[in-house]
């Protein structure tokens, strides 16, 4: 998809309108829709409809690329320099635990930390998003608004326009 | 937090980065001088060599040692408070889990010093990372020591990712709130971190799979700490109930820790009066005070279990604690643990700002006793008579650990100045949302 926005943004104080703008959006065919939110609310996800993040995939992997690396390197180097101790077997598992519970978890948290970063990278440059003066000076939505942007083509700006104003929306800026 | 309103937290945590005045500045100066007197005794140990330490033979474990596990300890409060009680959903975690973080990240940081200083020859401390050396000799992978490196630093790893993950959204808050060169600098910190729907969905998902993570690893890495101890043969150490008595203490401490820091934290900016109630700071008197019993009854098993079992040598060590030279550090450990939180099953004192500090210090100083105790102690009395030995404290250690003070309030007033102290964007996800048809109720 082209990153050149043509559209519709707009911004609201509360937030069951918000959701209500949201579903009647969606309801009327508009899917690609971003919302920008001061903190995270499930009212939003479920007016979205959003799947579910593929995050925990990551951080399986994750776990048991530490799991393998940590056995490996101890069988490795226990066994390159033979060292005896007690009496204990020279490969001694029980003694491996604490080791391969910490990289297990050491890779699964980095693994985690870097598909967020990198889903987030993705997931925005798959969606437009405005790119006029209003836009760009409109900080708000970090403090205290919630705010819709909505991709459409000229002939759908005044009926995405109508039901954000529907729904009281407090600013609507077009952008084409 | 009746009176609290999205736009109101962003307008205190600003209130919070504003250019720090001058009791900052005094209180910064006094910092640096402690930390800086702590840099000069451990230059001068490195020059004369560990002669400015009391360590000696037998007690090869002194107060480098018992700094290290009382700063890991330190460092166990914060995790469990973002983790832990986030999965639980505790209401009171909210308000206190980013300067409980900061604490655990600088605590740990601390902490990771001082194995470095206790080697005395610093410059080789690589030794302990598994590299193909010249000798092709690799670590020892049975060593409980050797766990510990792993523990620590995958703690340390975990701790920082979590917090700097939690700071994403806010420093976006401050970005947005802020012009010029300040924007510039919250704009790169918080990675162009906008909120969106999108963001929120993996970075949600991401942040409960931290806690999940982190969850096991508050319990595992004061497990692991406990086996330094445990897994030898010493008496006093070799016991098995050093783990769950190890991360009892750890919580213990670090919930007073908590106190110590946040207490002052609500009293110099006002509007956080508003957000950390008094309910927060009593909620975390009764941590207090469940694991202060917990570390109490541990007190009193490890008596029992030396009578009970038979072991003279086990006897002997706890006889030589209460009654030994080395007694008043045994009392001292006593009366601040278990003796001094029990004013706070009165609610009254519980939910007194005063009262709350005193007995946070009075804590503070236990558990460093109590650390104290199990190292030294335990070196200083075991099999052999021969062997027996005591132990006197130096200038140099006495500096270094002043020093390391230093370091961490030097982190923790920076970290207040510059980053936001209380999380806003989950102090926002607890309030009760803007909502046109409450405005019609």
């Amino acid at each position: 998809m082209s990153n050149q926005f043509s559209g519709v943004w707009a911004s609201y104080e509360y937030l069951d309108d918000f959701c209500n703008a949201l579903t009647e959006l969606r309801g009327s065919g508009f899917q690609r829709l971003t919302t920008i939110s001061p903190c995270p609310r499930h009212e939003i996800s479920h007016a979205l409809g959003d799947p579910q993040s593929p995050v925990p995939f990551f951080t399986l992997a994750g776990m048991f690329t530490g799991f393998s690396i940590a056995l490996t390197i101890m069988t490795f180097m226990t066994l390159d320099w033979i060292l005896p101790v007690s009496g204990k077997p020279v490969v001694s598992y029980p003694i491996m635990g604490p080791v391969l519970f910490e990289l297990s978890v050491l890779f699964s948290v980095w693994f985690t930390i870097i598909s967020l970063i990198g889903l987030c990278v993705k997931d925005n440059r798959a969606h437009a998003f405005p790119e006029g003066k209003a836009w760009k000076d409109y900080r708000r939505f970090t403090r205290d608004r919630f705010g819709v942007i909505v991709p459409c083509t000229q002939h759908d700006l005044d009926k995405v326009e109508g039901i954000l104003n529907k729904f009281q929306a407090e600013e609507v800026n077009r952008e084409a | 937090m009746s009176n609290v309103t999205y736009a109101s937290i962003n307008d205190d945590i600003l209130y919070s980065l504003r250019p720090p005045g001058k009791s900052w500045f005094a209180s910064m100066a006094i910092i640096l001088t402690m930390l800086g007197m702590g840099i000069f005794a451990f230059g001068y140990q490195i020059r004369h060599g560990m002669e400015g330490s009391g360590i000696n033979n037998p007690i090869g474990w002194g107060v480098y040692i018992t700094n290290f596990v009382f700063w890991v300890g330190i460092g166990h409060a914060g995790t469990l408070i973002s983790a832990v009680l986030y999965l639980v959903r505790a209401p009171f975690r909210t308000s206190i889990y980013r300067a409980s973080e900061a604490m655990t990240v600088f605590a740990v940081m601390t902490a990771a010093l001082f194995p470095l200083i206790h080697i005395g020859r610093v410059w080789n401390f690589y030794w302990l990372i598994p590299y193909p050396n010249q000798r092709l000799l690799w670590v020892n992978f049975k060593s409980p020591l050797l766990w510990d490196v792993f523990a620590v630093n995958t703690y340390m790893s975990v701790s920082i990712l979590f917090f700097l993950v939690g700071l994403v959204p806010d420093f976006a808050v401050v970005r947005d709130e802020s012009k010029g060169l300040k924007r510039v600098f919250y704009g790169i910190i918080s990675l162009g971190f906008r909120g969106t729907n999108h963001e929120w969905k993996h970075y949600m998902r991401a942040y409960l799979l931290f806690a999940a993570i982190a969850t096991p690893l508050v319990f595992s890495v004061h497990s692991i700490v406990s086996w330094d101890f445990a897994m030898s043969s010493i008496p006093g150490w070799h016991t098995t109930i050093f783990p769950p008595y190890f991360v009892a203490g750890a919580i213990f401490s670090g919930c007073a820790m908590v106190l110590t820091l946040l207490l002052p934290l609500r009293a110099i900016f006002p509007g956080f009066r508003d957000i950390i109630e008094m309910k927060d700071m009593e909620a975390m008197a009764k941590m207090i005070l469940f694991t202060g019993a917990i570390v109490t009854y541990a007190y009193l098993i490890e008596f029992f279990i030396a009578y009970y079992s038979g072991a003279r040598y086990e006897k002997a060590l706890f006889w030589f604690r209460p009654f030994g030279d080395l007694k008043i550090f045994f009392f001292l450990m006593f009366f601040c643990n278990c003796i001094s939180p029990l004013p706070l099953w009165n609610k009254k004192l519980r939910t007194n700002v005063y009262a709350l500090f005193i007995i946070s210090i009075l804590i503070n100083i236990g558990m460093w006793m109590e650390r104290f105790n199990i190292v030294v102690t335990s070196l200083a009395h075991d099999f052999d008579p021969y062997a027996w030995g005591f132990y006197k404290f130096e200038w140099v250690e006495m500096w270094i650990t002043i020093g390391s003070f230093g370091w961490f309030s030097m982190w923790f007033f920076i970290f207040v100045k510059i980053m936001p102290s209380l999380a806003v964007m989950e102090l926002k996800e607890a309030l009760n949302p803007p909502l046109r048809s409450a405005q019609h109720e």
